[in-house]
This record gives structure tokens, C-alpha cells and sequence, in this order.
């Protein structure tokens, strides 16, 4: 029904738009041929004009006319020509970048003054450049650092996997690479992240506001997308560093119509100690890879085949038998196809699989292997209608498919084997949506949309019914009802609007407002200080409602001194509804009733961002600050003295820091070296300390107050520098070819940030003859002075 | 899983740990009761304490003037006699009153306040053999050893619960991360391991690695010949099972880069419950009555000898 409504408005434009001449085309980079995000197409007459979209796609319609247009796009040469537009017109366009002279950051602009000028807001896109200008620990460029210096953006420390969004979860943030989900962002437990930076085209973060294109996740979206690789010519990347080493071929096979890049990365802890240890002749290992490969074909001018894929894992074994490990397998299949001069399209098949386990045991007949996956089959039709200069219509479906394998436990004792793993469980969810960006007058713009999502948790497999109890306790299960496959056990439905405006106060200056409303579907469930790979994906069931988050945001930005200085200031509040913890003492890697030990509740999460960047100089660089508070409130958890009901009280999350912030400065010393710092200051976490000791049966046993958060850990501050050096080898001669080296220190001032506030009565064995002892102890992750060189080329 | 840890350790020397002294809340003073009794002969204690701020570090103190008592579902009546070492029922020749398939209360009264908890005395399997396996010195010991394996079989029926007990060479195995329990043959209910031999991470945990005197980064090795194993199963209660899982989350603390897996800290339960469900003090601690199986057994030369012939075979 709803279907019929958007045909028919459809029909309508279509009518209204017959007068006028549309002028269409792709904007690309001369040199490589890599499509241009966010370009801008500019009519003087018209006082406006169109952006490419994520394909280097732009159309915009006009009455037929003579004009004067422009093509721009950050750090390329303006294009400026004379368009007599009688009829529909195809202008493809590639534009030159501009020679370097100085070592210009060119951050979250899709020109000079996006920022005020884009509906947009609690966004930040990062082109691959201003990445490359930060190198992060171990001096490696890591996308996953980049964003975390952006306001609103945190971790809670050293070896936490995932990222922070506004007071949300790691689990809170879909990771999209090439539009295919990745559950693990980290490799070696977040000291990298799974992507390389080579085969990075660009990311963009959405904190808020977010478009009716992106659903299921409450936080953010976080959207990477590949390179395509160079249609024009070979060329070759790479770098060898402490850690790891990367190496990435592009070119055509067919010019200007296909092209490839394949791009690698592999840590060599393992293959450099070798010559030292014997320990990895038995089978230890330790050591990360991931492979990144895309393969485009431009059919015709109508349309664009690209498959991409992505392999990467980690693998920590201490024999041949035992160790864990995890890994993402991504593939993306997409199809552009253009319909006629305003309607776009892209349809998009996607695959992704996580999985990740452990093992243990000596010989075959006595082993303990433990496995967990979730793989998600997508499809995605989208189209993109540029109805005239003043809106855009996008609309689209996604389909998603889901299939968890909660535990493929087998366990075998003296050659007796015994299966333990959980039933597969499997998930549908599919969405529908509309959006339109609105141009009212040359003041206010808007964007604004609804998506309408369903999920529907399936069988086979057995459903079961959990008897309420006191909040807080184990709920016992007291019925099973079991289903066919792909019977539905349980099925939800919601309306998700979405809106943002922006109002233009002066040239520069504007305010912007935005609110979303989201749902999220399959929950991350973590009972560890920070999120590790192992965590258990789990989706909605009949008994854990889906999570549904809303946000409301606003916004001043205001540029100064001809866009040299890029400010802002945003406020946020959100509201959540079924927010997941656990019961005290929750089971959740191997628990066919894990649904009794969860509980679910409110959240909250409020904040103001501040953000100032200098952008274009020898010194150059942003500050961040976030002031935020994120809460929970769930019954059965911080119930205080309320024995009788266990009524919640409002609790801080793991992830709760009222200050964050981040300096990062560029300086340019000469044409070939610049200096870099970064000051990153976090407030410390909440955690909770034990009051008082008890024994049982000579364990000793640490007592709360049932006030969960009621203590921080010291804060966290850090200074990482470093100095790169450019052209070193090749010098200034060749144009084509490139290097540089960089060298950094992370955690310059040896500062011992803490992770963590241990309570124990110890590890050691304890003697019976006397009272145990109890001690304190602050954990560092890293708690030395971190210094690491890289020597990168281009050629 | 503990070489996994310290293989982790080995690896990120960058961590680091400090002992600090941070200021604690004044202590709750709760009353907590430690009753867990079997039917081996001898006496049967509880004991009876209030907590202590966290960093006293000193024996509980027995808070007397208690009545305390256990009944049975018949009306019988076992009074608990205080004494130095807490609340004690019969000698060292007293049989045990507890009987399997019975369910028994417990009674105290302290200060006018009458605390309750109920258990059940479950069956118990017995241990069918303790066997050993015999291993190449590696990354972590400085000589070949012996890894000790206990051969149980799970009750057939569904929730039964046990708490695996060891000893080397008469020395209880009472780190937290020693905690050995199951739920039927496996880790946690559902696993759907009904009436099986234990798995094989049980039966291995009655294994120590202690650190080596000499070197922090290397393990004693567990069992070398001459060494005495005994263990015991103890049936347990479903919550006594729930409550010692909850003990070993929150005793069993890993430093270091093993900080990256830990929970955050939470209260364990308790099955004692204050009669007067109004009032605002509350016990902590558990009642469980467990039946008891055991086993010795020496690794003597022959076996050892066995042992490593059997080991050169497999490879």
C-alpha cells in the first residue's frame, strides 16, 4: 500500500519535470580513475547545484539554457566551462589534483564550506588523505584511530575492540565496508583495525541524523568504502613496518573499463622470532592478515558492475591445538544501473560471515573446541531520483538474512566425543524506505525520510518461555515449543523517521537540527569490561525485544577567516528503550537459556561536541571536546536498598567518560618532513569497587553495595608523536613514484594509562594456616613508551 | 585455557600492574554463614562471621551466642555446638545424618534474627579411575610431566551438579581458578551432555600450575613420579552451582592482558533468606549438603612408564 503511495507521488514529479533538461555524469580523478564522493557540480545562474553521490554519480535538472557550470572538488583543480543545455545531456568529468605543496589536511569537506552548507550533521567524512596525515600506534595509519579523533568518538581503553559513538556500545555501530557488515573491527585486540588503509577510498561517520538508507544499529554508522583501483595505469603500495607489512597491486585490465586493486597486510612478530624460539615448531602462533580485493567494470555509460571482497584473521595459538582466533569474510557484488538521465540505481548483494573460537586440549581424544559465527546474506535495490535542482528522492529496500551459531561446542573426553553446540538460529529482517533532500529556499534545506523495518526471529528449533521472577534473578524456563524451519517465532514491526534541517544564517554560518529514531535487532553481548572478539552476537526473540534508540541533535557552524578555521558546536540527547545487561553471574558462552540470565531496561545519553580545525597551513590540526553522559536504568541492577521490587536506579554504562579530548596537530617543517602530535585525554571509566570481604568454603569473596559505577578509574592521557620523512629514496624526480618514512612514539611521556582496578585475593595457592590476603592493583594495557618506524612507497 | 592466558601474558609485555591502596566504603558488616556439609564421618561445621572491609586481611571472626540446627523433613533435629572452630555437630567417629535423596533446613538464630536455607542431598557417581598422560617438556616447564585426568561419569537424568575437589600430595587445589564444576558432564545447563564421561577441560582441572620458584614465566610441572592425586566429587545443588560459578567470576582474576576478559564485579547469590522478609538484614553466604565419591592415586614409575610409552605411541 504504502508502495502504491510513493508510485504515485513519483508519477506526479515525473509529469512536473518533463520541462526541463537534465545535465548527468561522473566525475573521476585524471589520474587513476577512481570516482570523486562528494564532488560538486555548480550552476552561477542557478545559485546551486548537485553533489556526486557514493558511485561519482551527480544529475541536476534546469530549464534549457545557457550556464556557466563548475566542477569542484577538494584538493583538484576547479573545472569551469559553458554549457548550452538544449536537451539531456551525459558530462563525464575528470578533474587534476592540485600538485602538493604543502602537506594540506583535507578533512570532513566536501568543499571548502560543507559544513555549513550540508543538511548533514553529526557527521564527519575522512578521505583516505587526512587519514594517512595521522599515523596511529605503532606508526600505522588506522581508520578505526582516525575517527576516535573526532568529537564524540571514544574507547575505553587500550585493547577494547570497537569503538564508542555518543554513549554507545561497540555492538551499537554498524560497520559497513563496501556496504557488507563487519561484526569485528579489530585486529590484535584493537591495537588495528581489519582495514587497510590502501584499498581505502573513504569513510564517513554518522553519529546522528542519520539517513533512511542506514538502519539497524542504535549509535552510528560507520561506512567504508573501497577503492576501485586504478583504470588507467599499474601502481603499487606498500609499507614495511614493526608490526606488519602491507602490500597492494591496482591497474586496469582493461583501460578505462576494468579495473582491480588487491591489497594485503600480515604481522610478523611470529616469522621474526622464529630464528630466536623454538615454541612455534609445535604449532604457536601469533599473528593477523586480511586481504581486501575489487574487481570494476564500467559496461557502458548506463552501467557499472564491482565485486568486492574481503578476508582477513587473527590467530593466537599456544600449540597446534590450542589457542583462538576470529576473522571476517566480507564479498559485495553491486550493480549501477541508470535508468534514464535523473534515476540512478544500485543494487547490492552482499555476504558476510564472523567467526571466531577457541580450543583446547592435549591429543584427538581429548579436546574442547568452541566456535561461534554469524553470517548475513543482504540485498539491497536503492535508487536515487533527482527529480530537479531542489529535491533528491532516495528510495530503497534492504533484505537481510541472518544465521547465528550461538556454540558448535564439541567436547571429547578419553576418545568419547560429545556434541554440546547450540541450535543455529535464524533471523529475517527487512526494511523499506523513502527519503527526500529538500532544497525550500536558498536559507533552509531539509532532508527527511521514513524507513519502516521489520524482523522476524525464525525457527527450526525450540522456542522457550521464561517465568517472571524477582528482577534480577536467573528466570527459570518453563515451557518449549518447538518450530519448523523458517517458521516464524517471533516478529516485530516499526516506523523509523528521520529529519534534519539546516538553516543558513550567513555565508558562514548556519544551525542545524536532526532526529532520528532507530532499531536494532541483533545485540552484542558483553560481559567484560571492554568488547572482545568473542563476544556473543544474539538476535531479538520472542523474549528480547529489539533495541529501539531516538536522537534529537543541534548544531551551530560557523567558519572563519575564508574557511581557513572550521567550527562547531553540537548538543545531543538520547533516549533508549530495551537496552541489554545481564543477570550477576550470567553464563553466555555456551547457554541454550542464555535468555533467562538477560534483562533489558532504559538508556540515556546526553553531550555536547566541540570542534575547531585549522585547515589549510604548515600548522594545521583539530581539537575535539565531547562533554557527555551515557546511563542505564534496568531493574535488577543497581537496585540499591530496594530488596523487595529491585526497582532500578540510573547507572552509568562501561563506556561512560565525561571529558574526551583530542588535539591533533600537523606541522610542516620543509617539503619533506612534518611533525605530528596527538594529545588524547579520556575521563576514566566507571567501574565498581568491593566494600567488603567475605569466605566461603576458603574462597574469599569480594561484597557490594549494589551500587554499580560508584567509582572511576584515573583518567586517561596519552602524547603519541611522530615525524615523517618524504621522499626519501625517490626524491622530488618522479611525480609517480613516492616514499616516506615515518617514525612514531605512542605514548610519548610513558604514562601507565589504566585499563582496569583488579580486586583478588591473588592468583597464588593459598595456605590454610592464615587469613587471606586481599590486595588492589591497577592494570595497564600498555605502560611503556611505544616506538615504531614504517617505511612507505608508492611507485 | 590457563596456557592460553599466560600465552597471552608472554606476549603483551607492554602490560603492566601496580598495587594501589584505594579508600573502600566502610565495611556492611553483613552476617554471612559458611554451611556446607557432607556425609563423610567425622563433625560437620558451620560457621557463622559478618564481612569485613575488603583490605582486613585476617581469619573471620565467629559470632557466638547463635542457635544453630538443620532439619530434616521428619522432624529430627541436629543442633550444631559452638566452638572455637564454629558450629560443630558429632566427633570425629559420628557417622553422617544425611541421607541421600533427603532435603534438609537450616536454622540459625542470632540476635533475634532467624536466617533459612534448604537443601537437598543429591547423588553422587563414583571416580572410575584417575589415569595420567605423559608429556614432553615445552614452552612453560624445564622437564617432561604428567597431566592427571579423573574418569567420571555423569548421573543419568538432567541437572545434576557436582563440585570436583583435588588434592597433590595431600595439598588442597583451592585457587579460584581451580573452582572445578559441572553441570551433568559439561560447563552449564543446555549443553545437552547428559549421562557422559566428564569433558575434557573437567577432567583436567585437577592439574596445578604453579608458578616455578625460579623463573615467573615457567610452571612447575603438574604431577611427576611420586606424586599422590586424590579427588573428590561432591554432589551440589543447582544454586550451589550457580553460586560457586558466580565465586569463580569473581575470584578468578586474571592481570594483565587477561584484565581485557574479566567481568565487571557483581554480588554472588545466596540461598539464606531472612524469615522475616520485611526486615532489612540480610545473610550472605550458602547452605548445600553434598554426598562425596573419591579417589587416590600415585603416579608410580610403572605408570609413568605406561604413561610415556603410550604418548611416544600417538606421536
Amino acid at each position: 500500500m504504502r508502495l502504491i503511495f510513493l508510485l504515485i507521488f513519483f508519477k506526479g514529479s515525473l509529469l512536473y519535470a518533463q520541462q526541463m533538461v537534465t545535465l548527468n555524469g561522473e566525475i573521476s580523478d585524471l589520474s587513476n580513475g577512481e570516482s570523486l564522493v562528494g564532488a560538486v557540480v555548480y550552476i552561477k545562474q542557478v545559485e546551486g547545484g548537485a553533489v556526486t553521490n557514493v558511485y561519482g554519480f551527480y544529475s541536476l535538472s534546469v530549464p534549457p539554457g545557457t550556464y556557466d557550470v563548475e566542477f569542484r572538488y577538494v584538493g583538484f583543480n576547479t573545472q569551469s566551462m559553458v554549457l548550452k543545455l538544449t536537451e539531456n545531456t551525459r558530462l563525464d568529468i575528470e578533474l587534476v589534483e592540485i600538485e602538493k605543496e604543502l602537506n594540506t589536511v583535507v578533512v570532513s569537506a566536501n568543499r571548502r564550506d560543507a559544513n555549513i552548507s550540508d543538511v548533514e550533521m553529526s557527521t564527519a567524512k575522512l578521505d583516505i588523505k587526512s587519514i594517512l596525515s595521522v599515523p596511529a600506534f605503532a606508526g600505522e595509519v588506522d581508520i578505526i584511530k582516525s575517527i576516535q579523533l573526532l568529537p564524540g568518538v571514544s574507547t575505553v581503553g587500550e585493547g577494547a575492540s570497537g569503538f564508542n559513538v555518543r554513549g554507545g556500545g561497540a555492538g551499537q555501530n554498524l560497520v559497513l565496508l563496501d556496504e557488507a557488515p563487519v561484526y569485528q573491527t579489530s585486529h590484535l585486540f584493537g591495537f588495528f583495525s581489519v582495514f587497510n588503509p590502501d584499498a581505502v577510498k573513504d569513510v564517513k561517520l554518522y553519529k546522528g541524523g542519520i539517513p533512511p538508507r542506514y538502519g539497524g544499529r542504535l549509535a552510528s554508522i560507520l561506512d567504508i568504502r573501497m577503492k576501485e583501483g586504478n583504470n588507467k595505469s599499474y601502481e603499487f603500495n606498500g609499507g614495511i613496518g614493526t608490526v606488519f607489512s602491507r602490500f597492494s597491486v591496482e591497474g586496469p585490465i582493461k583501460k578505462e573499463k576494468v579495473s582491480f586493486i588487491l591489497a594485503g597486510r600480515r604481522s610478523y612478530a611470529d616469522v621474526l622470532a622464529r630464528p630466536f624460539t623454538d615454541i612455534f615448531e609445535n604449532g604457536a602462533a601469533l599473528y593477523f592478515y586480511d586481504l581486501t580485493a575489487k574487481a570494476n567494470w564500467d559496461i557502458d555509460d548506463r552501467n557499472k558492475i564491482y565485486i568486492s571482497g574481503y578476508f582477513g584473521r587473527d590467530v593466537f595459538k599456544f600449540d597446534e591445538r590450542q589457542g583462538f582466533d576470529w576473522g571476517n569474510q566480507t564479498g559485495t557484488i553491486r550493480w549501477n544501473h541508470l535508468f534514464s538521465e535523473k534515476l540512478f540505481s544500485n543494487f547490492t548483494g552482499v555476504f558476510s560471515d564472523y567467526d571466531y573460537g577457541f580450543s583446547f586440549g592435549d591429543d584427538d581424544a581429548d579436546t574442547f573446541d568452541w566456535s561461534s559465527n554469524i553470517k548475513t546474506y543482504d540485498f539491497k535495490p536503492e535508487f536515487n531520483y533527482f527529480l530537479n535542482a531542489q529535491n533528491e528522492v532516495v528510495f530503497g529496500a534492504e533484505f537481510l538474512f541472518y544465521e547465528f551459531e550461538p556454540a558448535n561446542a564439541i567436547g571429547v573426553s578419553d576418545g568419547i566425543s560429545s556434541d554440546i553446540s547450540l541450535d543455529k538460529k535464524n533471523s529475517f529482517e527487512a526494511s523499506v524506505y523513502f527519503g527526500n533532500n529538500q532544497k525550500i529556499n536558498d536559507r533552509l534545506s531539509t532532508q527527511y525520510g521514513l524507513r519502516i523495518s521489520s524482523f522476524r526471529y525464525l525457527g527450526g528449533g525450540k522456542a522457550y518461555t521464561y517465568s517472571p521472577t524477582l528482577p534480577g534473578e536467573r528466570k527459570p524456563m518453563i515451557g518449549t515449543q518447538s518450530y519448523d524451519n523458517m517458521e516464524t517465532i517471533a516478529h516485530y514491526e516499526f516506523l523509523e523517521p528521520r529529519a534534519s534541517m539546516r538553516f543558513t544564517l550567513n555565508s558562514s554560518s548556519s544551525i542545524k537540527g536532526s532526529y532520528n529514531r532507530m532499531n536494532q535487532f541483533v545485540h552484542l553481548i558483553s560481559n567484560t569490561v571492554a568488547a572482545t572478539p568473542i563476544d556473543v552476537w544474539q538476535p531479538s526473540t520472542g523474549n528480547i525485544k529489539p533495541q529501539t534508540g531516538n536522537q534529537i541533535a543541534l548544531g551551530y557552524f560557523k567558519n572563519l577567516q575564508e574557511n581557513l578555521f572550521e567550527t562547531s558546536a553540537e548538543v545531543y540527547y538520547k533516549w533508549n528503550k530495551n537496552q541489554v545487561d545481564y543477570i550477576d553471574g550470567a553464563d553466555i558462552l555456551i547457554n541454550e537459556f542464555l535468555e533467562g540470565d538477560l534483562l533489558s531496561g532504559d538508556g540515556r545519553a546526553y553531550g555536547l561536541e566541540l570542534y575547531l580545525r585549522k585547515i589549510r597551513g604548515r600548522f594545521n590540526g583539530w581539537i575535539s571536546y565531547t562533554l557527555g553522559k551515557s546511563e542505564l536504568r534496568i531493574d535488577g541492577v543497581n537496585y540499591g536498598t530496594d530488596m523487595a521490587e529491585r526497582k532500578g536506579n540510573w547507572y552509568p554504562n562501561r563506556f561512560d567518560q565525561r571529558h574526551n579530548l583530542k588535539i591533533t596537530t600537523n606541522y610542516q617543517f620543509n617539503d619533506r618532513i612534518t611533525f605530528s602530535a596527538v594529545f588524547s585525554y579520556l575521563s576514566g571509566t566507571p567501574t565498581t569497587f568491593p566494600n567488603d570481604r567475605f569466605s566461603q568454603q576458603g574462597y574469599l569473596i569480594p561484597l557490594l553495595k549494589n551500587n554499580r559505577g560508584n567509582v572511576r578509574i584515573p583518567d586517561y592521557h596519552r602524547l603519541d608523536v611522530s615525524v615523517t620523512w618524504d621522499n626519501v629514496y625517490f626524491g622530488k624526480k618522479g611525480r609517480k613514484n613516492k616514499d616516506y618514512f615515518v617514525f612514531s612514539i605512542y605514548n610519548a611521556y610513558n604514562r601507565k594509562n589504566p585499563f582496569a582496578i583488579m580486586f583478588s585475593q591473588g592468583s597464588d595457592r593459598q595456605p590454610f594456616d592464615a587469613p587471606i590476603e586481599t590486595m588492589a592493583s591497577q592494570i595497564s594495557i600498555i605502560g611503556s613508551i611505544v616506538p615504531a618506524f614504517s617505511y612507505n612507497f608508492k611507485f | 585455557m590457563k596456557k592460553i592466558i599466560l600465552l597471552i601474558y608472554s606476549f603483551a609485555f607492554f602490560a603492566c600492574e601496580n598495587i594501589i591502596y584505594p579508600e573502600l566504603e566502610p565495611s556492611l558488616e553483613l552476617y554471612v554463614v559458611d554451611a556446607w556439609l557432607n556425609n563423610l564421618p567425622g563433625t560437620q561445621k558451620i560457621f557463622v562471621s559478618k564481612s569485613s572491609d575488603y583490605f582486613s586481611i585476617a581469619f573471620p571472626t565467629l559470632v557466638s551466642g547463635a542457635e544453630v540446627y538443620v532439619t530434616d523433613e521428619d522432624g529430627n533435629s541436629f543442633d550444631f555446638e559452638e566452638s572455637d572452630e564454629g558450629y560443630v555437630w558429632g566427633d570425629s567417629l559420628s557417622s553422617s545424618f544425611l541421607q541421600v535423596g533427603a532435603s534438609y533446613q537450616l536454622n540459625i538464630s542470632v540476635n533475634g534474627i532467624q536466617f533459612i536455607g534448604t537443601s537437598e542431598m543429591n547423588p553422587v557417581p563414583p571416580i572410575d579411575s584417575i589415569t595420567f598422560q605423559y608429556q614432553e617438556e615445552d614452552f612453560f616447564t624445564t622437564e617432561d610431566y604428567y597431566l592427571a585426568e579423573f574418569v567420571a561419569t555423569d548421573l543419568i537424568g538432567v541437572g545434576n551438579t557436582y563440585w570436583i575437589k583435588a588434592w597433590k600430595n595431600g595439598i588442597y587445589l583451592n585457587k579460584p581458578s581451580e573452582i572445578n564444576i559441572a553441570y551433568d558432564a559439561g560447563f552449564s545447563a543446555g549443553g545437552n551432555i547428559d549421562g557422559q564421561v566428564f569433558i575434557q577441560p573437567i577432567q583436567e582441572l585437577i592439574n596445578p600450575f604453579d608458578p616455578d620458584d625460579a623463573d615467573e614465566a615457567l610452571v612447575e610441572p603438574p604431577y611427576l613420579i611420586g606424586d599422590t592425586v586424590y579427588v573428590e566429587i561432591h554432589s551440589i545443588n543447582e544454586s550451589a552451582f550457580y553460586f560457586l560459578n558466580e565465586v569463580k567470576i569473581q575470584t578468578d582474576r586474571q592481570g594483565g592482558f587477561g584484565a581485557l576478559f574479566a567481568a565487571p564485579f557483581s554480588n554472588v547469590s545466596t540461598n539464606l533468606i531472612n524469615e522475616d522478609l520485611n526486615s532489612e538484614i540480610h545473610p550472605v553466604g550458602f547452605f548445600n549438603v553434598s554426598s562425596i565419591s573419591s579417589l587416590e592415586q600415585v603416579l608410580t614409575a610403572e605408570i609413568a612408564k605406561k604413561a610415556q610409552e603410550e604418548g611416544e605411541n600417538k606421536n
